[in-house]
């Protein structure tokens, strides 16, 4: 009796701790699709982040690209393009590591696909048991109700008690070493509890890993969104200054069209200065011969003067002659008289034979007297024209040292006209060097007007490339913004699954601790099996048992039908669950393939990246060969770029490990649930 | 009447016409060269040769106290004898060979020195032309300290008769 009612006791304790366990179990199952949607969400997340990263860098590369527009034009890129082309083949050569990992990951799905393949199978087979077990219990159920109704008619009959002892003994013979089989069940879900917990220790250990990665990865999104909002102001800065530079450039073309109108006006103004000038040289040319011919007329006039004078002097000359000749004239009329005194004189002496001689001599007399009257006219008309000649040589003498004058001061006029000539042609020629340099001016001053429109382009260029690379900057910055929100929820998710962690390392943490008790509560049932047995051995010899304890058999066998039919519900329940798991296993293996696959292609895809970063790198140097100068501004973008790429390595690479991590985390899970199952299982079997 | 018209010889000296008798005019010459004569008074210019013989020249300009002149072409030498004497008298010019009658010949006027009338014979006027007839002796006999006055006196002369012929209204 007290026997009967301690194995009741304990019966009932032990179904309680199997209650226990299962729902702790349950709880670990639950806690296991948590982790997994955790995990998944995380994977998503991930998946996100990695967007994210690959637009960022789509976006960086875009900049990039952006920059090196903005190179051609600026003369001092060049070193930064050299850094460009160093982080780009940085990028490379992170996008190769990143190809092997996603070679790795690929090979790693692959095995994870034929470990989840092979699970799948095992499911499939397991479940394939449990729905035998199910169809067996249905089995059972079905005898189970058997037994209680033939125990309700043994209740009836006594013999059939004795019978009913026996089978009831074997049954509970049976029923010890059933219960010992849950022992040693016990035991194995023991160590399936300790294996869980260390799985799930290391799962934790995992999880806080990929926490602390999850945060390093936090702090590094968080450097590089800092440093891309440095660059996008650094960018915004640079885009300003283009705008300034644009407008200086503006400027600077309006003031090249004003110097091209006013070298337009100058070249004019040369040109009428060329032909005032040609004009005046021709005048005064025109000036230099008409004062030649008159020099050569003043010459003539000179000569004509100068003889006009030698025969004035020659005229003197021979005025003077005939004065001299008319001296003569003068002394023989005097004579001439004296004579004619004297006959006079001796004609009076011979008296009056002397008479018809002095009539002679009277007449000789008279003559002479009219001659010398004459000869004096013809002096006086000669000194007279002696006078004349006198002035007419003093006055030829005076036009000859005027004509000299004239002539001298002529020549003057003509030195001095030789003087202007050479002047107006120095001045011509220096004119028309000015024209020819105001055309040459004219044509350089309209190559700085199409340099400098030209440059006002390319400004407008450069402030379009830096508008734009503004705009992508600030597209970085909402990136790595919505990145940096990606990277908190990982954060935050990672947290919360190291919360579910530490909450499924505490359960368990009870599991094995109840399991502990299962094993101890197995020990006793089966002390306590031993007694009944003993008991039930005891209750055969004795066959005047009690109908009450046989009533109360046959309760137990109804309780005991009642539970066969709970498990048989519970059977039907592990069967449909593991039908669920193994559609779960299906849709995973169908998942894993698509995984597989998308490996693949990421696979590929990195690979063609890596081929393009390759074939970008090889442009670049390209580009950096032919750019010669770059700004410092962009040098500072391109430094700010490497930076970021190398973070966005760094943070792929987390990411990597992240993955990782994810899928030890996964294959813990994986784990967990199997031993989850196969706690279940052994419980079903218990 | 014609025998009664005595031909005379007319001369200037200093614009005042003297007359000589041609009978008393050995002949006239040119005055050519004359030969200076030591401590010969001032009025003997010095000799010439005349016709072969050696006359004294005698400058009548110096002789009547008038300043000398050059010779010129009109400057006439007359070689007049005076008794056994024959002299030259050196003239302005002598161009004329006049017959007075001695109806036109008056005595000299009367005048304070009364030098005249032992050097002039007379006065003629011819054709309103004042003749101072000159004797040949009395001025070749000039005494020396009467030389300076003579010029005074021959203006005297011609001052009177020009008062005489025109005589105030």
């Amino acid at each position: 009796m007290s026997i009967f009612t301690r194995s009741r006791k304990s019966r009932n304790a032990l179904e309680q701790e199997i209650a226990r366990v299962r729902s702790e179990t349950d709880q670990i199952n639950r806690t296991t699709d948590e982790i997994t949607r955790i995990t998944a969400q995380i994977t998503a997340g991930l998946e996100t982040q990695i967007n994210a990263v690959e637009e960022t860098v789509s976006q960086a590369n875009e900049m990039t690209a952006s920059l090196k527009e903005t190179a051609g034009q600026a003369e001092s890129i060049a070193g930064s393009t050299e850094e460009l082309v160093s982080s780009i083949n940085e990028l490379a050569a992170s996008i190769e590591q990143l190809t092997a990992n996603a070679t790795d990951l690929a090979a790693a799905v692959n095995e994870n696909a034929a470990a989840i393949q092979e699970t799948s199978a095992s499911i499939q087979s397991v479940t394939a048991t449990a729905e035998e077990i199910a169809a067996s219990a249905e089995q059972t159920a079905t005898s189970m109700n058997e037994i209680a109704a033939s125990i309700k008619s043994v209740s009836d009959d006594t013999d059939a008690l004795n019978v009913s002892v026996d089978e009831t003994a074997a049954s509970v013979e049976e029923l010890t070493q059933s219960v010992q089989s849950v022992a040693e069940h016990a035991d194995d879900l023991s160590t399936a509890a300790d294996q869980t917990s260390s799985a799930i220790n290391e799962m934790g250990a995992s999880i806080e890993e990929v926490t602390a990665m999850a945060e390093s990865l936090a702090s590094a999104v968080e450097q590089v969104s800092s440093s891309i909002e440095e660059m996008a102001r650094s960018v915004a800065g640079v885009a300003q200054s283009a705008e300034t530079i644009s407008e200086a450039a503006e400027g600077s073309a309006t003031s090249a069209a004003q110097l091209d109108r006013s070298i337009h006006s100058v070249a004019d103004l040369a040109r009428q200065a060329d032909e005032v000038t040609k004009g005046i040289a021709r005048d005064a040319q025109e000036s230099s011969a008409t004062t030649r011919q008159s020099i050569e007329g003043l010459l003539r006039l000179r000569d004509s003067m100068t003889r006009s004078a030698t025969m004035i002097r020659e005229m003197g000359k021979r005025a003077e002659e005939i004065g001299s000749i008319v001296d003569t004239i003068n002394l023989i009329a005097e004579r001439t008289n004296l004579l004619s005194l004297n006959a006079s004189i001796e004609a009076a002496r011979a008296g009056e034979a002397g008479r018809g001689f002095a009539v002679v001599a009277e007449e000789i007399r008279n003559l002479a007297d009219r001659a010398a009257q004459a000869t004096a006219d013809i002096a006086a008309i000669i000194r007279a024209l002696q006078e004349a000649i006198q002035e007419a040589v003093a006055s030829a003498n005076d036009s000859l040292r005027i004509a000299d004058e004239g002539s001298r001061m002529a020549e003057d006029g003509v030195a001095g006209l030789d003087k202007i000539m050479s002047g107006i042609e120095k001045t011509s020629e220096l004119v028309s060097h000015i024209a020819r340099a105001t055309d040459e001016q004219l044509s350089a001053g309209q190559n700085v007007v199409s340099a400098v429109n030209t440059t006002a382009r390319q400004a407008k260029q450069v402030t379009v490339a830096t508008a734009e690379q503004t705009r992508a900057a600030q597209e970085i910055v909402q990136s790595v913004a919505q990145m940096r929100k990606i990277s908190q929820q990982v954060t935050q998710a990672m947290n919360e699954q190291s919360r579910a962690a530490r909450d499924i390392i505490k359960a368990a943490q009870n599991t094995t601790g109840l399991a502990a008790q299962v094993r101890q509560a197995t020990n006793e049932q089966t002390k306590a099996m031993s007694q009944i047995a003993q008991a039930v051995e005891a209750m055969r010899r004795s066959t005047a048992s009690t109908a009450r304890a046989l009533e109360q058999q046959s309760t137990a066998v109804d309780q005991i039908s009642q539970e066969t039919e709970r498990l048989a519900r519970l059977i039907a329940n592990v069967s449909k669950a593991m039908g669920e798991q193994a559609n779960a296993a299906t849709q995973i293996t169908a998942a894993t393939e698509n995984m597989r696959r998308q490996t693949d292609q990421l696979a590929r895809a990195i690979q063609e990246q890596s081929r393009a970063a390759k074939e970008m790198t090889t442009a670049a140097q390209n580009i950096s060969k032919q750019i010669a100068l770059i700004t410092r501004a962009n040098r500072e973008h391109s430094t700010a770029a490497a930076e970021i790429l190398t973070a966005m390595s760094d943070i792929r690479r987390a990411n990597d490990r992240t993955a990782l991590s994810i899928e030890e985390t996964q294959r813990a899970t994986v784990n967990l649930r199997e031993r989850a199952q196969a706690i279940a299982a052994a419980l079903d079997r218990l | 009447m014609t025998e009664r018209q005595a031909p005379f010889i007319l001369f200037q000296i200093a614009d005042t016409t003297y007359a000589v008798h041609s009978e008393a005019v050995q002949q006239m010459e040119m005055v050519e060269h004359i030969t200076p004569v030591p401590n010969a008074p001032p009025f003997v210019e010095g000799v010439v040769l005349s016709r072969g013989q050696v006359i004294p020249a005698i400058n009548l300009r110096t002789r009547f106290g008038l300043e000398k002149k050059p010779y010129d072409l009109r400057t006439r030498l007359i070689v007049v004898r005076s008794g056994e004497r024959t002299v030259g008298l050196i003239v302005d010019s002598a161009r004329e060979f006049l017959a007075i009658p001695p109806e036109a010949i008056q005595p000299p006027p009367d005048t304070a020195s009364g030098m005249s009338e032992r050097y002039l014979e007379g006065i003629a006027i011819l054709d309103k032309r004042l003749i101072l007839i000159l004797n040949v002796d009395a001025v070749l006999s000039i005494a020396p300290s009467e030389e300076l006055h003579l010029a005074e006196a021959i203006a005297e002369v011609k001052d009177a008769l020009l008062a005489e012929e025109n005589p105030p209204a």
